[in-house]
């Protein structure tokens, strides 16, 4: 009664060239690969996590082409041409404001979650840089937090906003927009 | 939302120049967390690793009649398939070794690894493991307690002295049913809770490979480094000091990684093929394979006498053990002592039993038995307070513990009660924060019914003549009592090795012990703890704790006791370091102390008299709840959850711990129904298992610490981490109660049982009843 199962046909490999982080990563990968195991275990960029692999939890939150996107639902040959930015990608000598603002807000316990929802809420900020506390709360929606954080999460999502809106004011008649990712 | 700080601060305490307990700095893995430069199990890797993936059970109950490994040997990649006949020693466990690393004759739960699979990719790991092929013979499911326990049913572990009754506790004191005979007043009811899933985010993962020098070495997440060597050690018949563990970032426990898993995988693994290996769990390998938070079903009969005062209390709780021991031992005996909650009882029976089945095993979570206990228990006392026409508060002042009162087990409760002050505070502040409750001695007239928003129209409450469509809101109170640190005569001790270096003054400091910080923050409490005796700042403090070859054993990160006993041993061999530093000339002096509680003792068998715990924490949460009877969903609006805390070393760490508690309780009132069927888990994703997310947490959620001393924490400490979990679900169905007037019994609260018990209530237009699949309810409104 037992079910015998056979082994896979081996897939042909496909080249992919994926554009992370401001770099050209050329890969040659099975097609059913996702961005995000491609992301952890073919570019070693392990800040983006895999928690549930099938679009539950946002830990593997990554912006593509600037929006906020589950990198486990994302085949990595679908991203050739798009740009891939990964938690690694964000803040440079400094912190990235929100990178900044979690910390001031105590918005984590374990951190797993942490990249994930710095991510989305990048996205909501390059969107929206003056984004209302309902804005907020959905962008981080999709973005589970087991332990908890949820609260701290929100109001690191309004300090992040003052302050770029801070560093906007400083730099005066200029375009202060982020760098593009 | 800042935390409101009441009452004994620093009480007795020379002020210390430079003033670290009672701070919040930030955290020390604070960078690496926001840049994802942190390490978890799953990210970590070794040069030239093998992957390992485990076969599982994936059916309940069967005997194995072979398992053929030449089809995944065949597989390229596949290195090697380990089985029962590969592991030296087969059997390990927390509190009683009954648990196979490897399946061995039989599978007794759908999580069991039968074999394990080695392999120089994932993929090829992967499908090795598909390709195993095991041969098996169906057996009878042993699918839920009572079952169990009926005569002529299959033993789930044959051989054991009581059948499939795993445990059984009894409590009695007085008479309890001639107090019951001679009550004014009895109310009876039956609860029912569910499984609860841990759902940490990190899933089960590590890496593991051999030393030079002969040791073995398991890089992963656990709660009690030096218990999972002492595990690992013996299924590999290794001594202690062969094997070491180190813990990477841990990616959340909340008691999920009290027990073993994948460690003695990797280790078998490493130590058999002289290979580094890896493993990482999938989500629905990790909602298998670690034990849960126990079912149970809790009968319970309460009696009052004329004036209001608790005469009498008979419960019995029958728990899902699952199929292995875990922690249930503990768990059941932590739970039947709280059936009468934070109540003096002058008469009890208490009885409770785990019960061994086909189902997943069932530990530690968070509350340890204390939440299901107390959702009967708060709910009682609610009923009845409704029941002679009292105010929920002031029957709770009259019945609330106070400092000396006995415990149901015949002793005076440790020192520093704070049941009265936590329910005082929260039930004043729930008034001023929500305009909504109770004066301490009277309901507020129509207080809970005013709206809280302008423009929206709702009905008071009232089970008569319900506009069944509008949303009502409704407010509820309960408390809450927990043991922190381990019960029963379990040792209790933690040990912390102290360094101080300089010339002249003490310049810097290196703290050893090995705590697991499990997002907790319990790592930089311990510093606090040190840098305030040392009169240093924290930046000159170091902490070694993720290594049990490098630190020395803390006891586990669980019953909320790291603050407590690991933080006293910090703080004593801090002190005794200090004392050695002006009779040497030397520039490095070196303390270690081993902090040992005051001793608990197992119960009387027959009577269950004993000393059980050496500490309790005390709470109190008020909530306000909106219910939508049109579609049965409940909202938290907010909630006010109050905690005796003894002494907050960390007062930001506090509030995380309160307000990550009550996201954890919300889902488990609300949302997290862990179903199972015949022995299988039908919620192995969490399409189907619901974890709350930022717009479920209730924009207002007040923490509020009390300051009571403990006589024996560092500066007064005690935990409190596990006690948002322990009054929420008794509150919230006191809350639903307050909104639509009807008692649910059963946990979670989802929409169709709201929906049901409204449909089941008089003064509601009847509707056509479809029974929920899968859910036993024992109807109790
Ligand atoms: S890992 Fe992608 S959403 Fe959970
Ligand atoms: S901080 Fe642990 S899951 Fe969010």
């Amino acid at each position: 009664m037992e079910t015998t199962i056979s082994p896979p046909r081996p897939v042909p490999l496909q080249p992919v060239v994926l554009h992370v982080n401001g770099s050209d990563h050329p890969l040659l990968l099975e097609p059913r690969r996702t961005l995000l195991d491609a992301l952890r275990d073919d570019l070693g960029l392990t800040g983006t996590k895999k928690v549930c692999d099938m679009g539950n939890c946002g830990a593997c939150t990554v912006l593509v082409d600037g929006r906020a996107m589950y990198s486990c639902l994302l085949l990595a040959v679908d991203c050739a041409e798009r740009r891939v930015t990964t938690i690694e990608g964000l803040g440079g000598p400094a912190l990235d404001p929100i990178q900044e603002a979690f910390v001031a807000a105590d918005a984590y316990q374990c951190g797993f979650c942490t990249p994930g929802q710095i991510m989305s809420l990048r996205a909501l900020l390059d969107a929206h840089p003056d984004p209302s506390d309902a804005q907020i709360a959905r962008a981080v929606t999709g973005n589970l937090c087991r332990c908890g954080a949820y609260r701290n999460i929100l109001r690191a999502g309004r300090l992040a906003a003052e302050i770029e809106a801070d560093r906007r004011a400083q730099q005066g008649g200029q375009d202060g927009n982020a760098p593009g990712r | 939302m800042g935390m409101l700080t009441l009452g004994h601060r620093r009480a007795g305490m020379p002020p210390a120049p430079r003033d670290v307990v009672g701070t919040s700095p930030p955290r020390p893995d604070a960078l690496a967390k926001v840049t994802g430069a942190a390490r978890y199990p799953g990210d970590l890797s070794r040069p030239g690793q093998l992957h390992l993936w485990a076969v599982l059970a994936g059916r309940p109950h069967a005997r194995i009649l072979g398992v053929d490994a030449r089809p995944a040997l065949a597989h390229p990649g596949v290195v090697a398939v380990l089985t029962a006949a590969d592991v030296p020693r087969n059997r390990f466990g927390l509190i009683e070794d009954d648990q196979p690393v490897l399946a061995e004759g039989v599978v007794r739960w759908v999580g069991e690894r039968v074999a394990l699979v080695a392999a120089e990719t994932r993929e090829a790991a992967a499908t090795g493991a598909r390709l195993v092929e095991v041969t098996y013979e169906d057996l009878p499911v042993v699918a839920d307690p009572a079952t169990a326990l009926a005569p002529g049913t299959p033993l789930v572990q044959p051989g054991r002295p009581d059948g499939n009754l795993l445990t059984e506790v009894r409590i009695r004191r007085g008479d309890a049913a001639g107090a019951l005979a001679g009550a004014a007043t009895v109310l009876e009811a039956t609860f029912t809770t569910t499984w609860q899933e841990h759902a940490f985010l990190q899933p089960e993962a590590g890496v593991a490979w051999v030393e030079d020098d002969g040791r073995v070495v398991v890089e992963t997440a656990g709660q009690w480094a030096h218990d999972d060597r002492r595990e690992v050690a013996s299924t590999l018949g290794l001594p202690d000091e062969q094997v070491v563990i180190r813990y990477a970032a841990i990616g959340g426990a909340f008691g999920g990684r009290e027990d073993l898993t994948v460690q003695p995988l990797l280790a078998l693994a490493a130590w058999t093929l002289r290979r580094p290996v890896a493993l990482v769990w999938d989500r629905t390998e990790s909602m298998l394979g670690h034990p849960k938070r126990h079912p149970m079903s809790i009968r319970a009969r309460w009696g009052v006498d004329g004036d209001g005062r608790i005469r009498g209390v008979e419960a019995d709780l029958t728990a899902d053990a699952g199929a292995y021991a875990s922690t249930s031992q503990e768990v059941v005996k932590a739970a039947t002592l709280l059936l009468t909650g934070a109540y003096r009882v002058p008469n009890v029976a208490l009885h409770g039993r785990a019960v061994l089945t086909n189902n997943v095993p069932t530990g530690a979570f968070r509350g340890f038995g204390a939440p299901q206990a107390q959702f009967a228990a708060e709910s009682m006392v609610a009923r009845l307070a409704e029941a002679i026409g009292d105010d929920p508060v002031a029957f709770r002042q009259r019945n609330l513990y106070r400092e000396g009162d006995l415990e149901p087990t015949g002793r005076p409760l440790p020192a520093g009660v704070g049941a009265l002050a936590t329910l005082e505070a929260c039930a004043a502040e729930a008034r001023r924060r929500f305009g909504i409750g109770w004066d301490g001695l009277g309901r507020v007239p129509g207080a809970s019914s005013a709206p809280r928003q302008a423009g929206e129209a709702v009905p008071s409450a009232g089970t008569d003549g319900i506009a069944r469509k509008r949303p009502r809101r409704g407010v509820g109170i309960a408390c809450g009592i927990k043991n922190l640190g381990y019960s029963f005569g379990f040792p209790e001790r933690a040990t912390a090795t102290v360094e101080l270096y300089g010339r002249g003054e003490v310049e810097r400091a290196t703290v050893r012990i090995g705590a697991a910080d499990v997002g907790q923050g319990v790592h930089l409490a311990l510093r606090q703890i040190a840098a305030d005796g040392l009169r240093l700042p924290l930046a000159a403090v170091a902490l070694v704790a993720d290594d049990s070859a490098e630190a020395p054993d803390a006891g586990s990160a669980s019953a909320s006791r790291l603050t407590l006993v690991a933080g006293r041993a910090v703080h004593d061999a801090v002190a005794a370091a200090r004392a050695k530093w002006p009779e040497t000339d030397d520039e490095r002096v070196e303390a270690t102390v081993t902090y040992r509680p005051p001793a608990t003792t197992p119960l009387d068998p027959i009577t269950g008299e004993g000393t059980p715990n050496y500490c309790y924490g005390y709470a109190a949460q008020a909530v306000e709840v909106e219910v939508d009877p049109a579609t049965g969903v409940v909202r938290v609006l907010g909630v006010v959850s109050a905690h005796d805390v003894g002494r907050a070393i960390n007062p930001r760490a506090i509030e995380g711990q309160v307000e990550g508690g009550v996201a954890q309780a919300l889902g488990y009132a609300l949302l997290e129904d862990f179903r199972m069927a015949d022995g299988f888990v039908l919620t192995r994703t969490w399409d189907d298992y619901l974890l709350p997310t930022a717009l479920d947490v209730p924009d207002e959620i007040v923490p509020l610490v009390l300051e009571t001393a403990d006589p024996n924490g560092p500066f007064g400490a005690r935990g409190m981490a596990e006690l948002p979990l322990v009054p929420f679900l008794p509150a919230v169905a006191a809350a639903i109660h307050d909104a639509v007037g009807v008692w649910l019994t059963d946990q979670p609260f989802t929409p169709e049982r709201v929906q049901f018990a409204l449909d089941d209530s008089p003064g509601t237009s009847a509707r056509v009843r479809t029974p929920s699949p899968a859910t036993s309810s024992d109807d109790g409104s």
